[in-house]
């Protein structure tokens, strides 16, 4: 323990000292506020600049830190035409360097806030550059699954245990006064003593425990038990594929998609609204952003093949295509009826009930079991979200049960009886 | 009044056969061997040794290697660029067309799974026949061609393209006939196309040829009125409908519409106001139309003529030369009573005949010149355009080929040589003809004798338009790209005749910018959107002109009278009739219309002989026994049916059948009855006599009708006299002051449930179900119902939700209205000719106290708060207690895996096939119950729509599959808890009575009394 924190600390200093340094150097070079800095960044460079990648514009790191004339470069970015329209030179040469494309200006930034700005910048690549120097940077451990049969498992071999003990311990008392009666009280204390002080013969002792009848049944017992137990919970677990994680053709990050950029699941899975499937999105979809989003990824490029789809001439070819064959996660077996709407857009129930936090899956894995059981817990648990929906207003149901000061759940509205599900 | 009056399912029922009394003691017809099992027999058997360890050691050996995958990969792909108006799980509706008719299709990911009535369409107001729901499985069929053939052997389109102009040019400089020979093509844009190619090529010229030919009505309008047109009837119009031979309900021109029109005047809504149509029939044998009649008399074919013209003597008081009594006393009596109404509802009347004789066509539109129909309820100015073929131009074709004078034809969607009478004509003449092509997409009689093929799209992959009735134009819209190799005929026309127009989309499109959208007040580009939405445009009616029919009737009179000679003497009349599943046998290779039971005979899979049962027992002939029937220069060989009904003295036999060149589904199922055609006087003819010979041989039917016995029990149908209905609306529910209260209150058993939300009940009319059976293929379609083919069929194991069962009871002639059990004992022929017939569409009942969930023992059949009897398949364990226990006999056992079974793979139930499964409702296992869920599926997905637009459900919003389709609208379907809802409207009805309703169930389906309108004169 000790040792652990040790290292921490060690790692922790130098990582605050890199910083400190690096935070010092860069305000050398021009004053600014790194923070308003990187407020602005996002709201006006994300969409065609990052810091540490070439996007539609040079990646900004490198590029901000090795011009060091901030008085050019809150004139570019204020309004680069104007600086390549007076013919000056390094503007010239970098506007021809990116095929004549002219950078959007901004005429409504101040020089503070352009300032700001390339202080964040100039901040943020050093820091990542330095990161990148002390070596990389470890991954975060995934947090272990531990379902409640875990829960169980464990306690039931706490209690198995804990009977071995308070068997053993009565047996020793039963042997004890078994003596007792025998021999009289006198010797009794002569004879524990000597037990007490005795090297025991561990052989016989196995011997002496095998010709313990209790204790032959107790093992019989326990073995029994937890076969059966073992037994139970397979077969209570069959074709339930909780934690069923397959390897998908594209290494999709829901992560990075839902989590980091904070994409709305449903502007892929746009079907969960209107209808039973949520629909796996069309590839279309993918290339809404990723046509000038990291292109060269190699995954993107699967994409591309998929499509038919040349990132140079930025083409479509509809006889090279190739479906992308994703292997279903979530396999409802077909007599059970789901309909993601029901769900989503008439009950409001977020897709991480079920789907559990997909913002942080890398890969993607079933997070419920999807069992009946399941299913008809949650409907039982559940109050039917009826405020502001018209549909109820006509069913009488409802007004008695909210009368009598009950919980209108889907249980009560018929949403477990068989054939809501079953057709 | 109680009904003492007895009703049957069948002959077998009313005679009590052993066997059917046998039969009915179980609930499955072939009983499980437990006793072999328990007395060790199954154990005796040779299992050697070896096999048995092999088996062991397999079995072993596969569990292990299951067990070790941990998780089933399943792959899941979606759309690489999503489609913006897909999204995947929510159907898309597109309107289209079907056989002229606005229809509605429903998609799920670009997949066309059902087929749904418009509820716009002009003719079925919302209603869509067995085959429109039918054809959207056709578009899967694996059967179809899947790319062009020549010579048999498959190519490409390019090498076609190639050939066809090639010859095509020769042919042209060659200057011989090009003949382009089409069922009834009522397609404006196809017409232009194929008036497009005769410009191309001088020497072509279009023959509409149908194989159920309407030809006599088009030829007798032009003789009486100088029109050759098939008129638009009203007979939503009529008062009083008489009919000879015409099954306007379930065949004749355009059963849909009529069915809507003729049950506006029969409904519930008509009835309240105290109003009933009246509807006599005479014909020869049972038809749907004749089963709903108010009055039916069975004739000869050869009395028709002579009836006819009696009843024209009735009418205009003279006497037509060579009038003679009609032999048949009923059929006298009933021609005097029929004119005395006609007279008395003039203007308001409407006699129709189904010959397709000119003369008797003739003589119709005299009579109904007298009685003041045209304008009224016959339209001559916005006629119908779903028939046009012309037989006398089809016959000269013929012998033009057989003369070597054609050297080219195209066959687009007929196909002679299977049901030209003379079929052997067609197949000499085409042996002389350089280039013959069809555009059939599956493979037929005819394009087997094509030296191409170029196969046709199915419609759901078409464009296109129709145009049904005169200035009613729909349009058709693809649904999903081509399913294989195919071309649209039009577009093979266009390309052949090198139209100006390179793409018939372009084409229809032109057309109706120019000619079509005015015509509905559009235009342009969003006139054409609006069109793709609506689906239709409705130009204004022509307002008709009045026409007097003033011919000369002597010479009609005459011929009409000559060819009932013909057909009259000792040998048997024939009646071919379009079964109502099978028309004309085009769809020969659709399953579901093969295991449609027919509506009269519920005989499926098959066409017979129906013969009346007092001839059978003179003949000595039980059902099954197969006679060869010899006329015409013809035989074949089928099995007889007795049919209730039937005139005596003949047979009737369904046309559609005995395909010889057509998919596996269709093989071998019946016999071709369409060489018993005879032309006369330029059109063809449905009847003749022929000679009877038993082979000996008896082949079961497979038969639904007697799957289950009425068991004596008299509350099943109920029914009453239109005239006891005016004076007491409740009359024959068996609702009077002694009648037992079997609500809830008297219940003592059963706890009273909580329908706390909805309750979901059905109001079934049986005044207007008039028992087409759509709804059982829309339920199908719906619900992803197997098929099962005929052998299943046999050993009882059908699997329909819904059934439409057919009960016989006596005439009520004679012994004072009723028929008392014990007169069954004096049954004489007579009764057996004039049967009446209710048909009751059964289905769950959805019991309040339902006897199946009481004896499971697994509780895999549960009551839910809303009034809806669950299933739950993967409960399910199979002891069919419940089935055993249901009074109503409407539940159903898997004993296949039917969707996943090599043995019902030619029913088209493959992996192809699955595409048109609905994604919504599970395939059941083998092993499992099953029964109608009350489109559950429907109703929370109805439910569900409410919730996320936040609004109360809407009555009428939820609409069950079997309710959806009906033309009639005999079914409602509602909440009952709302008491303005149609179906609490409907239950509140005094003719509401509950099926069974002594057993105290407490069913959620209400039905309401059957209604005849026998009129006082009859008596």
């Amino acid at each position: 323990m000790r040792s652990f924190s040790l290292i921490f600390k060690q790692f922790s200093r130098s990582v605050l000292l890199i910083a400190c340094f690096a935070f010092l150097g860069s305000y050398a070079h021009a004053q600014g506020d790194a923070a308003k800095g990187e407020a602005l960044f996002k709201a006006k460079c994300t969409a065609c600049h990052k810091i540490n990648q070439v996007l539609t514009g040079p990646a900004l790191g490198p590029q901000l830190t090795e011009e060091t004339d901030d008085k050019y470069l809150i004139k570019w970015i204020q309004n680069n035409q104007a600086l390549i329209a007076a013919n000056n030179p390094k503007a010239v040469a970098i506007f021809k360097k990116f095929e004549q494309k002219g950078m959007t200006v901004f005429p409504e930034l101040t020089d503070a806030d352009v300032t700001n700005i390339i202080t964040y910048v100039r901040t943020e690549w050093k820091t990542e550059q330095d990161a990148a120097k002390a070596g990389p940077a470890k991954g975060g451990e995934t947090a272990t699954e531990s379902g409640p049969s875990d829960v169980v498992i464990y306690s039931l071999l706490g209690v198995i245990v804990l009977a071995f003990i308070i068997i053993l311990v009565l047996n020793r008392v039963i042997a004890t006064l078994e003596r007792l009666l025998s021999k009289g009280s006198e010797v009794l204390a002569l004879e524990t003593a000597e037990v007490g002080g005795e090297p025991v013969d561990r052989l016989a002792g196995l011997k002496k425990l095998a010709k313990n009848k209790k204790l032959v049944f107790f093992v019989l017992l326990c073995g029994t038990l937890a076969l059966g137990s073992w037994t139970w919970v397979t077969m209570w677990t069959t074709n339930v594929h909780q934690g069923y994680q397959p390897v998908q053709p594209i290494k999709f990050p829901h992560d990075l998609h839902a989590g980091a950029m904070k994409i709305d699941c449903q502007y892929c899975h746009s079907g969960a609204y209107k209808s039973k499937n949520a629909s796996i999105p069309s590839l279309n979809v993918c290339m809404n952003c990723h046509k000038v989003v990291k292109t060269e990824s190699p995954e993107i490029q699967k994409i591309y093949y998929a499509l038919g789809f040349d990132p140079k001439t930025q083409k479509y070819d509809s006889t090279q295509t190739h479906p992308m064959q994703w292997v279903r996660i979530h396999n409802l077996p077909d007599f059970a009826y789901f309909n993601h709407s029901q769900h989503v857009k008439v009950a409001k129930l977020k897709c991480q009930t079920c789907h559990g936090p997909i913002q942080e899956m890398k890969e993607v894995y079933q997070y419920s079991p999807l069992t009946m059981k399941w299913c008809i817990q949650c409907h039982k648990r559940t109050n039917v979200d009826f405020k502001g929906n018209a549909y109820y207003a006509n069913l009488q149901q409802v007004h008695d049960l909210l009368k009598d000061g009950k919980k209108v759940t889907a249980a009560l509205m018929g949403g477990i009886e068989c054939g809501k599900c079953h057709y | 009044m109680d009904s003492n009056k007895k009703y049957w399912k069948g002959l077998e029922e009313l005679n009590k056969t052993p066997e059917f009394v046998e039969l009915n003691k179980h609930e499955f017809a072939e009983p499980i061997p437990i006793e072999e099992v328990l007395t060790g027999g199954g154990l005796e058997g040779r299992t050697p040794r070896r096999d048995f360890l092999k088996a062991l050691g397999f079995g072993v050996g596969a569990v292990t290697l299951a067990a070790c995958q941990k998780v089933p990969v399943h792959k899941s792909l979606p759309y690489l660029i999503k489609p913006e108006e897909v999204t995947p799980g929510v159907p898309n509706y597109y309107v289209s067309t079907y056989d002229g008719q606005a229809i509605l299709v429903k998609t799920r990911e670009g997949r066309p799974i059902k087929i749904e009535g418009h509820p716009n369409d002009i003719l079925a107001k919302g209603g869509a026949s067995a085959q429109a729901q039918a054809s959207v499985l056709d578009l899967y069929d694996t059967n179809r061609f899947q790319s062009p053939t020549k010579n048999g052997a498959e190519t490409g389109w390019a090498q076609v393209d190639d050939f066809v102009v090639r010859e095509l040019l020769a042919i042209k400089a060659g200057g011989k006939k090009i003949r382009i020979v089409s069922s009834t093509v009522s397609s404006p844009s196809t017409l232009g196309v194929i008036a497009d190619f005769i410009k191309q090529f001088p020497t072509a010229a279009h023959i509409n040829y149908d194989a159920v030919s309407y030809n006599g009505i088009i030829k007798g309008n032009q003789n009486s009125f100088g029109k050759a047109v098939l008129p638009h009837y009203n007979f939503d119009k009529a008062d009083i409908i008489v009919s000879f031979a015409a099954d306007f309900l379930g065949t004749w021109i355009s059963p849909e519409e009529f069915t809507r029109q003729y049950v506006s005047n029969r409904n519930i809504k008509s009835l309240e106001s105290k109003k009933m149509s009246r509807h006599i029939q005479f014909e020869t044998g049972m038809s749907l139309t004749g089963s709903n009649a108010d009055v039916r008399i069975p004739i000869k074919p050869s009395e028709e003529g002579p009836a006819l013209v009696a009843l024209y003597n009735a009418i205009s008081g003279s006497t037509l030369p060579g009038t003679k009594t009609i032999d048949n006393k009923v059929a006298a009596n009933a021609i005097t009573i029929a004119a005395k109404e006609l007279v008395a509802a003039k203007g308001k009347a409407l006699v129709v005949a189904g010959s397709n004789d000119v003369a008797t066509q003739v003589l119709v539109n005299a009579i109904n010149s007298l009685l003041g129909s045209y304008g009224t309820t016959i339209d001559l100015d916005n006629p119908s355009l779903q028939y046009a073929g012309n037989d006398a131009e089809f016959v000269e074709f013929v012998s033009d080929m057989k003369s070597g004078a054609v050297d080219a034809v195209f066959f687009l969607n007929a196909n002679p040589a299977y049901d030209y009478y003379n079929s052997k004509d067609i197949a000499d003449g085409l042996k002389k003809v350089r280039l013959k092509v069809s555009f059939a997409s599956n493979a037929d009689e005819t394009s087997s004798l094509c030296n191409i093929v170029a196969p046709n799209h199915h419609y759901l992959e078409s464009w296109g338009d129709d145009n049904a009735i005169s200035g009613y134009y729909t349009v058709l819209q693809p649904t999903i790209n081509p399913v294989y190799d195919t071309r649209q005929a039009e577009q093979s026309l266009m390309k052949w005749s090198d139209n100006p127009l390179k793409d018939y989309y372009s084409y229809v499109r032109n057309n109706w910018n120019t000619s079509l959208l005015a015509k509905g007040g559009l235009s342009g580009q969003s006139g054409w959107e609006t069109l793709l939405q609506t689906g239709f445009v409705k130009a204004a009616p022509v307002t008709g002109g009045s026409y007097t029919f003033a011919k000369d009737l002597n010479a009609v009179a005459q011929t009409i009278l000559d060819h009932s000679k013909e057909l009259a003497g000792d040998k048997t009349e024939v009646q071919l009739y379009q079964s109502v599943a099978m028309r004309d046998g085009k769809r020969a290779n659709n399953p579901w219309l093969q295991e449609l039971p027919d509506p009269v005979s519920k005989v499926t899979w098959d066409n017979f002989a129906a013969m009346a049962p007092s001839d059978m027992k003179r003949k000595g002939l039980v059902d099954g026994d197969v006679v060869k029937i010899d006329a015409n220069g013809y035989s074949v060989a089928l099995p007889v049916l007795s049919q209730p009904g039937q005139a005596q003295g003949t047979i009737s036999v369904a046309v559609g059948y005995g395909r010889t060149v057509v998919g596996p589904v269709g093989k071998g199922v019946g016999q071709n009855a369409f060489p018993f055609y005879s032309l006369r006087n330029g059109t063809f003819q449905t009847s003749a006599t022929a000679t009877l010979t038993p082979t000996g041989d008896n082949s079961p039917l497979a038969q639904t009708q007697t799957h289950h016995s009425i068991e004596g029990r008299n509350s099943i149908i109920k029914e009453a006299t239109f005239v006891e209905y005016k004076k007491n609306p409740a009359v024959g529910t068996g609702k009077s002051e002694d009648h037992k209260d079997y609500t809830e209150k008297n219940n003592l058993f059963w706890q009273k449930y909580e329908r706390p939300t909805y309750d979901w009940v059905m109001a079934i009319d049986l005044n207007a179900c008039t028992g087409c059976g759509a709804c059982v293929v829309a339920c199908s379609a719906e619900n992803n119902v197997p098929v099962v083919g005929k052998d299943e069929v046999k050993r009882r194991r059908e699997m329909h939700w819904i059934r439409i069962d057919r009960y016989y009871s006596f005439d009520d002639k004679g012994d004072g209205g009723v028929t008392r059990e014990h007169a069954i004992a004096d049954l004489n022929t007579d009764q057996l000719d004039h049967v009446k017939v209710v048909y009751q569409p059964m289905l769950c009942q959805h019991c309040d106290h339902a006897p199946c969930e009481t004896v499971c023992p697994v509780l895999a059949t549960v009551h839910s708060s809303e009034g809806l009897n669950h299933m739950a398949y993967n409960r399910c364990v199979g002891t069919r207690y419940c089935a055993n226990n249901c009074p109503y006999k409407v539940r159903r056992f898997n004993w296949f895996n039917y969707w996943n079974d090599a043995r019902f793979e030619n029913y088209l139930q493959n992996d192809h096939t699955l595409l048109v499964l609905n994604p919504d409702v599970t395939t059941r296992f083998r092993g499992v119950m099953e029964k109608c869920s009350m489109c559950i599926q429907r109703i929370q997905a109805g439910k569900l729509k409410a919730k996320i637009e936040k609004r109360p459900l809407k009555d009428g919003e939820i609409k069950m599959a079997c309710q959806q389709t009906c033309s009639a609208n005999a079914i409602v379907f509602g909440n009952r808890n709302d008491p303005d809802s149609e179906v609490s409207k409907a239950l509140a009805s005094e003719r509401t009575y509950y099926v069974l309703e002594e057993l105290g169930v407490q069913p959620g389906v209400g039905y309401q009394t059957k209604i005849r309108n026998i009129s006082e004169l009859e008596a």
